[in-house]
């Protein structure tokens, strides 16, 4: 038993990492209608803008707000400089994929050649061990599961309480509309673009700083989490990627205490499919922030 | 006109035309006053640069440019200069098979191929073996024990023997009877798994757990939870990319210590040195972990030559210099310079005319005389006597199936990340666990 008990405190951890990335992805797509593949090559771009700050001898927690700039600048620097002019030229959402697609590839290759393909590390503070029961999470662990919790706290209010959420939760139903009613559609969508850069940017270097190691090679690696995570809980619904991110997380590992590692990812993706063949739409399409009325 | 005008006419005519055809083969031979043809060749790199082995293919990139600045340094291969040029498989049986047919494809001037890790050797093999391509793969998997591709040479034992000789250094040298293997899902790490299985189960080990895990995760915690559970005496392991990084600072925070680690030679590499390093910190890993080598004794002029072209090539190759005490750069140098020294012998660029003198080369032919640097070998074949080289990595043994192996040597990483020696098997002792393990 208290192997699933510290399995689930482990998973705690994943679900962290996973729901900031799986937020801002979500809200790219359901804000600005870009399936953004080239998400997960920002976010390793960002851990080694970090890295770079870091082994220049710059804290740790002040390298995290470096990556997340960096996120939010080259996320926006992305959408405007690539994706809106190709949006304009009225590509389809097929094309947009591949076009996302396309600059993932360019983005990580550029990376490589400059990085190299080694694993690296941040210098952080170890920080000891927590214990609570048969949970044992180090300090920097509790510190990423916090900086998760108050950043989905943040989105929620920014969502529901100001006039910026309710403009993007306008955008994401109908823009046509929204521009219509005054909304400044294409301000909205540059600062979508900055915001879910930025928690692109926060989850890549949480990622870095949870792992111990990291390459460029890791980049797909997270996109398929986040994607699955973004899916399982309603493609474009910020609530549903939290959802999503808790449930892909705790199945990860619980499913790794229970069978095998070899089948943790098989487990938890199996679950994805389930849901996909009960209900295709996600748990929580319809529901969420973003939801069209009605 | 008269006939016999006509055939005047078509002598004189036949005159410039023989003697243009004799220019012709002239160019296009290979005669023994030495080639005409100059051309450059090219030496292929068919390795992981990236995906999670990417830290594969620079080891091997590292053992082609000393290779090719010695070779050049003296003339070239039979006249010809040579070239790295790297050749990515990714890891993956999916994207090396078009890397393998591109290469071969787009450079008809390909001299030999080095490389092919046990992630593509499986596939990629027979393609080059079809192309009368030579290759020195670094490949354990047993399916090559008994090849018959006739281009493939390896000089690198098969993997159950990485594994037997882990199992020895366990049971004979450290006493450690309860083992927990910790090896990639990847099919080269795997290769260990069941042959260290037999050979511990027969000589009275016990296995506490075998865990194949999926490499570049961020996290094994709970790998690492359950492992802990089974209190094993040392973690067998090969995970590359990272992995092991991961995986080990977790079992040092959860465990609250390292315990003791054994891995494959594999981990002797210093981004994987330098991947553990930063995570679980270099006391630790100097004073818990151990690993098996290829038996290399680092020393010999073979291994200066090797060691100060290596050194040079840091302009071409920063990392280079990090790899000199990498057994599979030292040995994929050897079959560079080896195959240079069969064109010399073969006097040929044709693969298919040199490939088979390879085996001379290496073995040496009855009255060879060894040599240990490629310009005093090229000038012995060129003075028409008998050449076997010993290279950086020591003598090579080619049997029937062009595998050539040298034993083992029980190893650990000083603070730099150098390998040093601590230990070696016996041959009754490696004899013991080969014949344990079925092998």
């Amino acid at each position: 038993m208290d192997l699933y008990i510290a399995a689930f405190g482990f998973g705690l951890v994943s679900l962290s990492v996973i729901a900031i990335a799986a937020v801002g992805f979500t809200m790219q797509f359901g804000i600005t209608n870009v399936i953004n593949l080239a998400y997960s090559s920002v976010m390793i771009s960002s851990v080694y803008v970090a890295y770079a700050f870091n082994h220049a001898g710059v804290s740790i927690w002040l390298a995290l707000i470096a990556g997340a700039i960096f996120g939010a600048v080259f996320s926006f620097l992305l959408n405007r400089v690539l994706y809106t002019p190709f949006q304009r030229k009225g590509t389809s959402l097929l094309g947009m994929v591949i076009v996302s697609l396309a600059t993932s590839l360019m983005i990580q290759n550029v990376l490589l050649a400059i990085a190299g393909p080694y694993n690296v590390s941040y210098v952080q503070p170890s920080g000891g061990t927590i214990r609570l029961g048969a949970i044992v999470l180090t300090v920097v662990q509790v510190l990423v599961i916090g900086i998760a919790v108050v950043l989905m706290l943040a989105i929620h209010a920014l969502l529901t309480f100001t006039r910026l959420g309710k403009a993007m939760r306008a955008t994401a139903a109908n823009p046509t509309l929204a521009r219509n009613c005054g909304i400044p559609t294409s301000r909205v969508i540059d600062v979508v673009w900055l915001i879910t850069g930025a928690l692109c940017g926060i989850a890549g270097v949480v990622a870095g700083m949870n792992s111990d190691t990291f390459a460029v090679g890791n980049g797909p690696g997270y996109l398929i989490t986040i994607i699955a995570a973004a899916v399982l809980g309603g493609a474009g619904q910020p609530y549903g990627a939290m959802l999503g991110a808790v449930l892909i997380g705790e199945m990860t590992e619980l499913s790794a205490a229970a069978i095998s590692a070899d089948y943790k990812e098989v487990v938890a993706f199996a679950v994805l499919v389930l849901v996909m063949v009960l209900r295709p739409q996600g748990l929580l399409a319809k529901r969420g922030a973003l939801a069209a009325a009605g | 006109m008269h006939p016999g005008a006509l055939l005047n006419l078509r002598r004189v005519l036949a005159l410039p035309a023989i003697a243009a055809l004799s220019v012709l083969a002239a160019c296009g031979s290979e005669s023994a006053a030495g080639p005409t043809d100059h051309s450059q060749l090219v030496v292929g790199i068919l390795a992981p640069f990236t995906g999670a082995d990417a830290v594969l293919g620079p080891a091997y990139y590292a053992a082609c440019l000393p290779a090719v600045r010695v070779i050049n340094a003296a003339g070239g291969a039979y006249g010809h200069t040579l070239t790295c040029q790297k050749f990515d498989t990714r890891g993956d049986p999916a994207d090396a098979v078009p890397a393998a047919q591109q290469m071969i494809t787009n450079n008809p001037n390909l001299m030999v191929v080095v490389g092919c890790t046990s992630d593509e050797a499986s596939p990629v093999v027979p393609i080059m073996d079809r192309a009368h391509v030579p290759h020195f793969c670094m490949t354990g998997q047993s399916e090559f024990n008994k090849s018959s591709a006739k281009y493939f040479h390896r000089l690198v034992p098969p993997d159950e023997f990485d594994a037997y000789a882990m199992v020895g250094s366990a049971l004979f040298k450290h006493n450690f009877k309860k083992i927990a293997l910790v090896f990639g899902n990847d099919p080269g790490s795997q290769a260990f798994v069941d042959p260290a299985t037999k050979a511990i189960t027969a000589l009275g080990g016990t296995v506490t757990i075998n865990q194949a895990i999926t490499l570049g995760q961020p996290s094994y915690r709970t790998e690492v939870t359950k492992m802990l559970k089974t209190h094993p005496d040392v973690i067998f392991t090969e995970a590359l990319g990272g992995t092991d990084a991961t995986y080990l600072k977790e079992v040092k925070t959860l465990n609250g210590s390292m315990i003791p680690v054994m891995g494959t030679s594999a981990t002797i590499d210093p981004a994987w040195f330098s991947a553990v390093k930063d995570a679980i910190g270099v006391q630790d890993l100097v004073n818990n972990f151990t690993a098996v080598d290829l038996g290399v004794s680092f020393s010999g002029p073979g291994y200066t030559e090797f060691k100060t072209n290596l050194d040079a090539s840091k302009d071409q190759f920063a990392d280079a210099p990090k790899y000199s005490q990498r057994g599979s750069t030292l040995h994929l140098y050897d079959g560079i310079i080896m195959t240079a020294l069969a064109m010399d012998l073969a006097k040929s660029k044709d693969r298919t005319v040199y490939n088979p003198k390879i085996i001379d080369i290496g073995n040496g032919t009855t009255g060879a005389v060894e040599y240990h640097t490629y310009k005093e070998a090229q000038d012995a074949i060129n003075a028409g006597k008998a050449v076997r080289w010993v290279g950086a990595g020591g003598p090579t043994n080619f049997n029937q199936y062009n595998n050539s192996q040298q034993g083992y040597i029980l190893v650990k990483y000083d603070t730099s990340g150098g390998e040093v020696q601590y230990d070696t098997l016996s041959q009754a002792q490696t004899n013991q666990v080969i014949t344990a393990g079925g092998g």
